[in-house]
This record gives structure tokens, C-alpha cells and sequence, in this order.
């Protein structure tokens, strides 16, 4: 049975100067965010919204109060007018709670979870639905769907409130879940070390199938991607326990380094080849920077 | 097998705790990842190595327990049964005769010796002694028995060659001695050429062991050079010279003698194998000086390609003659040619300021002799030295001083004397009758005054038929010669090795030193009794001199660096003059050894071996630790 163990923190997770970066996401992401990340993906259904879309013939049957008159007029032309249909967009975000997310300092655990609040917060300001799931080998914990940015107290303290799990990580069995849980299709950001010893694609091929749009948020450690040990150990897996004695060299770090950089490009070309947004960043880049990067990669901002 | 140092087996207990560190597993860090699917990736690529992996665990334990192994080994010491019988007590007698200064082994035979007797020491164990005695002229213990292999590396290395026979008889009686009470073995190890007689019987005795050095070397030296004063020429010497050919092939080289940097003269020789060449050259030289005997081609030693004798200067003499007239006197000393002679007819004349070398009165006697040395001949009148008495009618000759220098090579028994005159002599003067008549009267004698010697012979020259032998001329010289002292004295060229005895004037100067310099080295120094000393052994070739040292009345300049003034009061001629040492061929039976004659294995004791793969063990298990194939 998975044991739970709450991060002891030092500090509050989400202090008055975090609530004002939020804010400052937020102002930025209306100018140059909204549309983009968030908006591109709503929904195209034409239908009675009241922003213009485009013009269909006329074909009998359409409702004659569609129809441009004042086309018809110029150029005895019987075309429909057609609107997007407004739609709200539904945030899903899939935060990694496995012990290896604890790793780090500061831990990615801690990282992540700013990361899913300033997702929500911005989310939330644009008056979206949001709901975050807490996974490691599976959804262990939800904050439902919600609207509205006075929401964004109850998701801090969700998200300040929540373990990490034992056990090894299990993306597929969590997309699985969050599949059967969320049958309206949205965006579904992962929150992610991507450590799932059965890899990492399965899951996010989950997502997809049930026609949602994943954004994978890869975090990781900089002892991770360049350890600095050497000489006789007893490696430990912190999620699985797992314990390998092995003689490191400077040989065998190289190979290390080669290989960790290898699965983060993998993580990478997986994005490209399924034109999923994937970014990608250490633990150390203050978590606002990695909200500019990742408007940057939307193409907001040059 | 034995172990000399049972003790050192202790060490071997450490391998309870090493094996039990291999068993017990040393507890590695514990290093936390957050996932080790990575670091797997990692190793899985060296699994084909698996099984090496598993054993490169055992493997680390038995190298570490086989270093143990070799250490415990080497503490033990251990000495095999073959090594038991050897002698551990062992005197090196160290050759440092003038053969040994060939230089056929590089960078000489002596310091091939010397390396030699250095690995003998390096090969000593725990509780060996050894000492060493240098076999030269006399043999002399260089470091007494000791187990401190550095003060015997120190007296090795302090040991020099020398020019001098070899003397390893006494050198092996010497080290008997010193092992005598000791177990019997082969504890006298001989170091040497073999260049020395009873070489081979040496090589047969059951408690000396040979170490050769150097091999049939073909040599040719001067083994004697003489001078002598000519029996013709008054002023002339006879030079004697002697090459040997040391070689079982004939030898070509040229003989140069000079004397004093002037050639004297080149003899080319043609030498047949084993040929000794002598030769005599004459010369005729009478301010002396240096004569040295060079060969041009001498082979492997070069201390017999030179030798060199001293000639003295030769001094003119002043005679003066008061007589009558006897022409005999007068053409007898003419005839010498280093006699200034000055004939006084006059019987007032006055006697000269200084005193010559000789004042010779014939046929008058004056009252009181002047001060020098004086010959009276046939005197006519008594004074404070004899009597004269009555007349001696037809005297023979029946005793002769053959002792004296005034009668060398002088025979009177056949000599006419028709008249003599009977002298009695006075005892205080210290007579010295050197020629006496049947009565026992004598006829020629020596006195002792403060003012000179006198000799009086009491012959009548017109009445005898004495100028006419060939004693007369020789009487002569020898007055002379005598009355000159050592002034002019030949001496011969000594051989490397002796010693030698040297009359020194007595020392006035309290503060004076007097020391014997060898032709290079450290000055020597000399007793300060007067009379005679002994000067010696001679061990090397050239020009030894001995030297007086007065320190230097202040504001006078000092002739040396420490401010001494130096006066030569002797030089002597030494060469080597050894035809055994000449001969650099070694004695049949006698061939250079491979392999030193050493205290243990091979040539160090075991347990250096063992320390030497005890290193060699940890620095491969460094390596292989290093390169991660071991724990």
C-alpha cells in the first residue's frame, strides 16, 4: 500500500509574492497569452456565438435569419453568415506526486506545484474550468472542475495540501483514470519527471486517444541530469527501493549524461511528432521564467 | 629451509582481519536517485563481463593476501639449507695494487673492485659481518667487522689505489686473523686481478674465495730505470733501463729518456712475447735534474709507462794546494773536473778568507792548520792532532777500513811505500785509522776537529810509487767526496712500496714541520726526532719529497696559502719497478666470475626479492583498482 508523506515545508508553498507573480502571469498572458495557448484550442464548433467566422452557400433548410442580406444585395449571392459558437475551455492539469518529484533542491515536487497554480490561476482568470489531478501510480486525489478566479484559494490549498506518494510512477494508469473521470475534452497539461519506469508514452498516447490536447511540463533536477558522485555506491531508488551497488567513474558519468540527455530529447521528439506542446526545464529556472518560456514556444512573444 | 627471523610470521595473522573485511563487506554510501533506470542503462552495457565481475571480488581478496604473503616472507627472512654452510662472517680483501689501476675493465679494475665489494655488501642479512682490508703495501684493515653495511660502504668508497706490490698473502693472514674463532666457511673473499704470485695456490685454499676482475690484458712498462755515477766520466752517468713485454704477442713501442723536459734519447723497440729489452744509455750532465723513461704505447696501465730517477747537481769544488812542487798532487786534482784548483809555492802565503773545499799541504806542516778540511801529506811537523815520530822503514800494509767511504774501491797492499813517518795520534780528534802498517802504525787517517776534518797521510809521494797505481786518483775522489757530505750523493730510484731511511739535519725552529708529500694526496707527516727517519711505505710512482714547513715571520710573503714558508730537504725517485705488476694477465684458472660471490640469493637475500613483488603486487593491484577490473 502506498504510503503518503507530506512535504515539510519550510516555507509556505505559495507566499504573498507568489500570489503577485500569479498576477503578473496573468496580466501578461491576457495581452499576448490569450488566444494562444489557451484559446487556440477552443473549441471550433460554428453555431450562434457572436463572433463572425466565415460564409456557406445557402442551401434550403438554413434559417433564413442566418442568411447576409446585405451580400445579397450587392451580389444576388444567398450565403449564411456562420459564428463561432463560444465554448468554455477546460484546463485539465495532471500533477506528478511520485516520490521522485521530491527530489531536488528546491524539490520538483514544490516546482511543479507553483507551476499547476500559475497554470489554474491564468486558467481561472480567463474564466475557464480548471481541475487538477494529483497522480503517481495512479489519481489519488482531485480538485474538481471549477470556474472563476476566486476559486484559485481553494486549488492553492489543494495543491499546498498534497503528498507525495510511494510507489513507482504510472502515467498510463493515471491517463486511464483521468480518462474515464473527464469525458469533456480539453486541454490537459502533465506536470512531470516523466520517470514512469514503463515509459512515459504510454500515457500521454491515453490522452490523445480520448481527443484531448496534451501539454507536457517536464521538470527535472540539475543532480539529475549531471550527478557529481563517484567511487563505490549504493544507488537507492527512492520510488521503487530498488538498490544497485555499482562502481561510478568519470567513464561511467559521461555515459550517465549522454543517456539523461538522450530521454529528455526523446521526451522532445515525442511532442514533435505528435505536435503536442512539450517544454522542458530544470528545477532551477524560477517558475514564472518557465511561464514566459512556454509563451514564447506558443509564439506570443518573439 | 630456515627462517633467520621466525618472529616476522606474526605479520601473517593480519589476514584474519582482511579476510574478515571481505566477508563482512565493507558498508558502501548509500547514494538516493530519484530513479535508477538510468544508472542501469549504465551498467547493463558492461554485463557481458558479469561473471568476472562477480569473481573480480575474491580476485582483490587474494591479491591482497598474496602481498601479506610476500611481506611476511621477507620479515621472516628466509635462508635455504644450501645457504646455511656459507660462512656469514666474511673479510673483503680489496686488491688496491698498481695493476688494478688498468683501465681494461672500465672505468678501472680497481673501482670494478670496489663496485664488486659494494654488492657484496648490499647482499648482507640480518646479523652478517663483514670487514674489509685493502691488500696494498702494508695490508691495513680498512673497517673491522661489522654488520653496518653503510660504515662499510663508506670505507669502500674511502679506499684509493696505489702504485705498490700487492701484498694479498698478508692480506689473507690478516683477514685469518681476523675471523679466527669464528665457524669455518669461505669467509675470506679476495678481490684482486690475480696479479701476484700464488694466485692460483690461493685459488685451491678451502677458506678463500676469488672474485677476478679483469681479464688477459697484454701490457709493456719500464720495470727498472737506475743512474749511476760512469766509472769513466767523472761528471757522466750510466742509465739503466728495463722494458718488459707483458703480452703472449710481440710489442712495438719507442723508448724516450730525458732529463729535465731535454731529450736524452729515443730507442724504438721491437719486443718478442714475455722479452725483457734492457738497455744502457750514458749522459753526461753535471747540474743533473729529473731523468724519466717514457713508453709511448704502454698498454692498459699507465703507471709503469713512466719512471723517473734523480740525478744530483754537481757542484764545483775549490782545492788549494801548498806544496813544493809534487807534480802528482797537482795533476791528480787537475784532472778532476769539477775541482778549481789554486797551487801555493809560497810557504808565506797567506791563508785564504773563506776556506775552501780542500786545503791539501804536501810536504809542509804548519803549525796550526787552518780552519776547513785539510789533507796533510807526508807532514813534516807535530801539531795539536799527532805526533810525528821516528821514520818507518819499508812499512806494509796489513789492515784497510773497506768500511769507509774514503777507501771504496781503493787496494794498497801492493803498494811501495819505502819511508813512512810513525804517527800518534791524539784520541780527542776521534781517529779513524783507515790505512795501517804491520806495526800497526797507521798510514792514512781520518781526525775530527770543530774547524774541519783533517786527513793525513804519511806517505812520501816522491819515495813511493803510490801516484803511480790507481788507487791514487781514487783516493782523491773519495776525499773529496767525502769532505762534501751528502752534497751530490746519488740516490737510487726506489720501488713503489718500500720504505726508506733519510738522515735530516737537526731541527733548529720549534715551530717547524716536516712532511713527507707523495707525488699527489695529502701531505704526510714526518716525526720530528733528528738522526734518521723512516720514510714510507712509497706507495706511489713519482717524485715524493719531504718538505720542511716554518711558519712565516709576519710581514715576510708567504710562499703557500697558509702563510708557511716550505723548504725541500729531500726528493726520492719512486717507480714501480714490479714486473708482476706490469703482467695484467691473470693466472691460468683465474677467469672473471659472471656472478659476485654474494651473501644470498642470487645477488641480494631472498627477502629483497620478496619486498621487490611486494611492490610490484600493490602497484598492479593500484592499477587494476584504478582501471575498476578489481574491488
Amino acid at each position: 500500500m502506498a504510503q503518503t508523506t507530506r512535504p515539510r515545508a519550510a516555507a509556505p508553498l505559495f507566499d504573498a509574492d507568489f500570489i503577485q507573480k500569479l498576477e503578473y502571469l496573468s496580466l501578461v498572458s491576457r495581452r499576448v497569452f490569450r488566444g494562444r495557448l489557451m484559446a487556440q484550442r477552443r473549441t471550433t464548433q460554428l453555431g450562434g456565438g457572436v463572433e463572425f467566422a466565415d460564409h456557406r452557400e445557402y442551401t434550403p433548410g438554413d434559417d433564413f435569419r442566418h442568411l447576409d442580406w446585405n451580400l445579397f444585395a450587392r451580389h444576388d449571392e444567398l450565403l449564411l453568415k456562420r459564428f463561432q459558437e463560444e465554448e468554455d475551455l477546460h484546463v485539465y492539469i495532471l500533477l506528478d506526486c511520485s516520490r521522485s518529484m521530491a527530489f531536488g533542491d528546491p524539490s520538483k515536487f514544490d516546482y511543479a506545484r507553483r507551476i499547476a497554480a500559475a497554470m489554474a490561476y491564468i486558467a481561472l482568470a480567463e474564466l475557464d474550468r480548471v481541475a487538477v489531478s494529483a497522480f503517481a501510480g495512479g489519481i489519488f486525489a482531485d480538485f474538481p472542475l471549477t470556474r472563476g478566479k476566486a476559486r484559485i484559494l481553494s486549488l492553492l490549498q489543494f495543491l499546498e495540501g498534497l503528498p507525495v506518494q510511494d510507489g513507482p510512477t504510472d502515467l498510463a494508469r493515471a491517463a486511464r483514470d483521468f480518462a474515464l473521470r473527464s469525458r469533456r475534452r480539453g486541454l490537459v497539461i502533465v506536470v512531470s519527471d516523466l520517470f514512469d519506469p514503463e515509459g512515459f508514452e504510454r500515457g500521454l498516447d491515453v490522452i490523445r486517444h480520448n481527443r484531448h490536447e496534451p501539454h507536457v511540463v517536464q521538470v527535472y533536477d540539475r543532480r539529475e541530469a549531471e550527478p557529481e558522485v563517484k567511487g563505490d555506491l549504493e544507488l537507492f531508488d527512492v520510488e521503487s527501493g530498488a538498490i544497485e551497488k555499482v562502481t561510478v567513474a568519470e567513464r561511467n558519468l559521461q555515459q550517465y549524461r549522454a543517456i539523461f540527455a538522450e530521454f529528455l530529447e526523446s521526451v522532445q521528439r515525442y511532442c514533435k511528432a505528435y505536435g503536442i506542446g512539450g517544454t522542458c526545464s530544470p528545477t532551477q529556472v524560477p517558475f514564472d521564467d518557465l511561464i514566459l518560456k512556454m509563451m514564447r514556444q506558443t509564439g506570443a512573444v518573439a | 629451509m630456515n627462517l633467520v627471523n621466525p618472529a616476522g610470521l606474526w605479520l601473517a595473522a593480519l589476514a584474519a582481519p582482511i579476510i574478515g573485511l571481505y566477508i563482512l563487506k565493507i558498508r558502501l554510501r548509500r547514494e538516493p536517485v530519484s530513479t535508477i533506470q538510468f544508472w542501469r542503462r549504465v551498467f547493463e552495457e558492461k554485463k557481458p563481463r558479469s561473471i568476472w565481475q562477480r569473481l573480480r571480488h575474491w580476485v582483490s581478496l587474494a591479491l591482497q593476501l598474496l602481498f601479506l604473503l610476500l611481506l611476511t616472507g621477507a620479515l621472516a627472512d628466509p635462508i635455504f639449507r644450501w645457504q646455511q654452510g656459507q660462512g656469514r662472517r666474511r673479510v673483503l680483501v680489496l686488491d688496491d695494487s698498481a695493476s688494478m689501476n688498468a683501465t681494461d675493465v672500465a672505468p678501472s679494475r680497481f673501482e670494478a673492485a670496489r663496485a664488486e665489494c659494494r654488492r657484496i655488501v648490499d647482499g648482507m642479512r640480518l646479523g652478517d659481518e663483514t670487514a674489509v682490508i685493502a691488500a696494498g703495501t702494508p695490508p691495513r684493515v680498512l673497517c673491522g667487522l661489522t654488520d653496518h653495511q653503510r660504515t662499510l660502504r663508506e670505507a669502500i668508497d674511502a679506499a684509493t689505489p696505489t702504485d705498490g706490490p700487492t701484498r694479498v698473502d698478508e692480506a689473507v693472514a690478516l683477514a685469518r686473523r681476523l675471523l679466527s674463532g669464528g665457524p669455518p666457511g669461505r669467509g675470506v673473499v679476495v678481490v684482486s686481478d690475480g696479479g701476484f704470485d700464488g694466485a692460483a695456490a690461493l685459488l685451491k685454499q678451502a677458506d678463500v674465495e676469488m672474485v677476478a676482475i679483469g681479464g688477459k690484458t697484454a701490457n709493456v712498462g719500464v720495470t727498472r730505470l737506475q743512474a749511476r755515477r760512469s766509472l769513466l766520466d767523472p761528471v757522466g752517468y750510466e742509465i739503466l733501463v728495463e722494458v718488459s713485454n707483458a703480452s703472449d704477442g710481440p710489442a712495438e713501442c719507442r723508448l724516450e729518456l730525458d732529463l729535465d723536459d731535454e731529450p736524452v734519447d729515443v730507442v724504438p723497440l721491437q719486443l718478442k712475447p714475455g722479452e725483457r729489452s734492457v738497455q744502457v744509455f750514458e749522459k753526461t750532465s753535471a747540474d743533473g735534474g729529473l731523468l724519466r723513461a717514457k713508453l709511448d704505447r704502454g698498454g692498459a696501465l699507465a703507471a709503469d709507462d713512466t719512471a723517473v730517477a734523480l740525478l744530483p747537481k754537481r757542484s764545483r769544488q775549490k782545492v788549494r794546494l801548498e806544496t813544493a812542487g809534487d807534480l802528482f798532487l797537482e795533476k791528480v786534482f787537475e784532472a778532476m773536473p769539477l775541482v778549481d784548483l789554486e797551487v801555493v809555492k809560497d810557504p808565506e802565503a797567506k791563508p785564504p778568507a773563506t776556506p775552501p773545499a780542500l786545503t791539501v799541504f804536501d810536504g809542509r806542516t804548519p803549525d796550526v792548520l787552518p780552519p776547513g778540511p785539510v789533507l796533510v801529506v807526508a807532514p813534516r811537523a807535530s801539531n795539536a792532532l799527532w805526533k810525528l815520530g821516528e821514520s818507518i822503514q819499508n812499512p806494509v800494509v796489513a789492515k784497510q777500513d773497506g768500511d769507509s767511504p774514503l777507501m771504496t774501491h781503493i787496494r794498497l797492499d801492493n803498494v811501495l811505500i819505502p819511508e813512512a813517518r810513525k804517527l800518534t795520534l791524539d784520541p780527542a780528534a776521534k781517529p779513524r785509522v783507515l790505512v795501517e802498517a804491520g806495526g800497526g802504525d797507521p798510514i792514512y787517517a781520518a781526525l775530527e776537529r770543530p774547524e774541519g776534518r783533517v786527513v793525513v797521510l804519511a806517505v812520501d809521494l816522491d819515495k813511493s810509487d803510490l801516484p803511480l797505481q790507481t788507487a791514487f786518483p781514487i783516493m782523491a775522489t773519495n776525499l773529496l767526496s767525502w769532505l762534501s757530505g751528502t752534497q751530490g750523493e746519488l740516490r737510487e730510484a726506489l720501488a713503489t712500496g718500500s720504505t726508506t731511511e733519510a738522515a735530516l739535519p737537526v731541527e733548529t725552529v720549534p715551530e717547524a714541520v716536516r712532511v713527507l708529500r707523495p707525488p699527489s694526496g695529502p701531505d704526510r707527516p714526518l716525526p720530528a726526532a733528528t738522526g734518521k727517519v723512516g720514510l714510507g711505505p712509497l706507495d706511489l710512482a713519482g717524485i715524493w719529497k719531504v718538505v720542511r714547513r716554518t711558519p712565516a715571520p709576519k710581514g715576510s710573503k708567504a710562499t703557500t696559502d697558509d702563510g708557511a714558508a716550505e723548504e725541500t730537504l729531500m726528493e726520492l725517485a719512486c717507480n714501480v719497478a714490479d714486473r708482476r705488476e706490469t703482467d695484467l694477465r691473470a693466472p691460468e684458472g683465474l677467469e672473471p666470475r659472471v656472478e659476485p660471490a654474494l651473501a644470498g640469493f642470487f645477488r641480494r637475500p631472498l627477502w629483497f626479492y620478496l619486498v621487490a613483488c611486494a611492490w610490484a603486487l600493490t602497484s598492479w593491484e593500484w592499477f587494476l583498482h584504478q582501471r575498476r577490473w578489481i574491488d
